[in-house]
């Protein structure tokens, strides 16, 4: 019995084994079916994510909010009732407030561009049973969104649109091991390609052998052909560290992206390039330092007595050095 | 298996699926994520007999292949939990019977879902996918294995329950 059963096993292996084979032949060679299967599940999952999207989003507030509630335990014991309908009522108010400053930030840097953008939020991040670094937004086709489409942050590049249904989109982000986009380096020039490793690092290798990547240098995209699926402009990272040795033949280093990429709440989605290229226009600028120098109060010194032939000298300003210097020479 | 539980399973894990794309993905959890959908399928594909646990991995397999996010080709998780159902079946006899012992069944199916990970990136790898840094992969492994291993206890009760639930009279003798 057990050798029959053993042999059936071993013959259902097979059939499917064989039938997964075909499968993966079937995608490798572009059949649709495939493709428009998953297209088909992202359909029926985005109205989902969306409503948990809501739900989690103050679920989340609600619960750091709890933390905190012991402290002022028996003074809110009064007013329980009150409190718990303001409480909500912040949380959510907290909620929108983020999610508005994280947008005000990506329309900030897509307006500078010239870029005409579709704003969208982020419903989905990537299964964790697979490798790839994706994330999913409530946009698509119905709001002008196609396939290799740039996605930007409030600081830079996320990714490129990977797949679209009509009312959600996936977002291939930078950080997917096969994501790649050509860059120069905002000022040299030099052109290379940005590399996605799988987590927030990324490695730019330098095309140009002769030129020179230092550390602090800013990558923006080179843009793509007819600007899809990068347009050109939009700052992509930071050098963190060169990796050069004489023997290797390109020059790589290490480098930062300016998004977060595990903390997007609103991304927006690049429909239309500007008229002109940006060019280094959006490379952020370091805040500015302010340097405050404290000088103490000057001692007025006594005024020697005007020389014959002196009067139209100008005054001397009374500065504390000088002070000093008179007062040890009066010693 | 009958057609019928084969049915049915393939409705639980697809309801587990959708749960775990819209809800588990949202959860940005600490080192790696936890693939919930991953741990309920290798707890159901080892308390199944030989043939049920080839076909639970390879349907198991196929609704992993519709994940959106997914950047493989079409098929692949399909193969590679086949294979894995097809270990655990033949592999069950010399571990002996734990799934009356919860320790040892939350270790395994931990421990199977590294395994899982592993086999998937390295058939991507034959397929010519490029699947990042190696390290990353090694802690995003462990850091799904830690997860698995932290609720899996939770859940691995309540699905045996169900699945006995499932079990028509002659399929439970």
């Amino acid at each position: 019995m057990a050798g029959r059963g053993g042999n059936r096993s071993r013959l259902l292996l097979v059939i499917l084994l064989v039938t997964s084979l075909f499968l993966i032949t079937l995608d490798l060679r572009g059949v649709s079916l495939t493709k428009s299967s998953r297209s088909a599940t992202q359909s029926f999952l985005a109205p989902i994510q969306k409503g948990v999207t809501s739900l989690f989003s103050p679920v989340g507030n609600f619960f750091s909010d709890v933390k905190n509630f012991g402290k002022t335990k028996a003074e809110l014991a009064a007013t329980k009732a009150e409190n718990a309908k303001l409480k909500s009522q912040l949380i959510l108010s907290a909620d929108m407030k983020g999610q508005l400053t994280k947008l005000r930030g990506v329309l900030n840097l897509a307006g500078h561009g010239g870029y005409k953008v579709v704003s969208a939020r982020v419903i989905g991040h990537g299964s964790a049973s697979t490798f790839s670094q994706t994330l999913t937004i409530d946009a698509g086709t119905s709001d002008g969104i196609s396939t290799d489409m740039t996605v930007l942050g409030a600081t830079g590049i996320v990714g490129v649109v990977k797949e679209t249904t009509a009312s959600s989109s996936v977002v291939e982000l930078m950080s997917d091991p096969n994501f790649k986009i050509g860059v120069r380096i905002a000022g040299t020039q030099s052109v290379g390609v940005v590399l996605g490793q799988g987590d927030s690092h990324f490695v730019l290798q330098l095309l140009d052998p002769s030129g020179t990547i230092k550390v602090g240098d800013v990558l923006v995209s080179l843009g793509s052909d007819g600007n899809k699926p990068f347009v050109a402009g939009v700052p992509v990272g930071r050098v963190s560290a060169v990796n050069t040795t004489g023997a290797s033949l390109t020059q790589e280093a290490d480098v930062l992206g300016f998004e977060n990429l595990n903390d997007l709440g609103v991304v927006t989605v690049v429909v239309a390039p500007p008229a002109h290229d940006p060019r280094d226009a959006l490379v952020p600028t370091p805040e500015p330092t302010v340097t405050v120098y404290v000088t103490a109060p000057a001692v007025p010194a006594v005024s020697p007595s005007p020389a014959v032939g002196a009067s139209n000298a100008p005054t001397p300003v009374p500065t504390p050095s000088a002070t000093s210097v008179k007062k040890k020479a009066s010693k | 298996m009958s057609p019928l539980r084969a049915f049915l399973s393939a409705l639980f894990l697809f309801v587990i699926f959708t749960f775990q794309e819209s809800a588990i993905a949202r959860i940005n959890f600490p080192i790696a994520g936890f693939s919930f959908y991953l741990a309920v399928l290798i707890a159901l594909m080892a308390l199944e007999e030989s043939s049920g646990a080839v076909l639970m991995g390879f349907m198991g397999g196929i609704i992993l292949d519709l994940a959106p996010s997914t950047g493989t080709p079409f098929g692949q998780w399909a193969l590679v939990l086949t294979v894995m159902g097809y270990l655990i079946a033949t592999n069950r006899e010399s571990i002996g019977d734990f799934t009356s012992r919860a320790g040892a069944f939350v270790g395994f199916v931990s421990a199977v879902s590294a395994l899982t990970l592993a086999g998937y990136l390295l058939t991507g790898t034959l397929l010519g996918e490029n699947n990042g840094a190696v390290v990353h992969n090694m802690v995003v492994i462990a850091g799904n294995s830690l997860w698995t291993l932290l609720f899996a206890p939770l859940v691995l009760p309540a699905l045996a329950k169900l699945r006995s639930l499932s079990l028509t009279s002659r399929e439970r003798v």
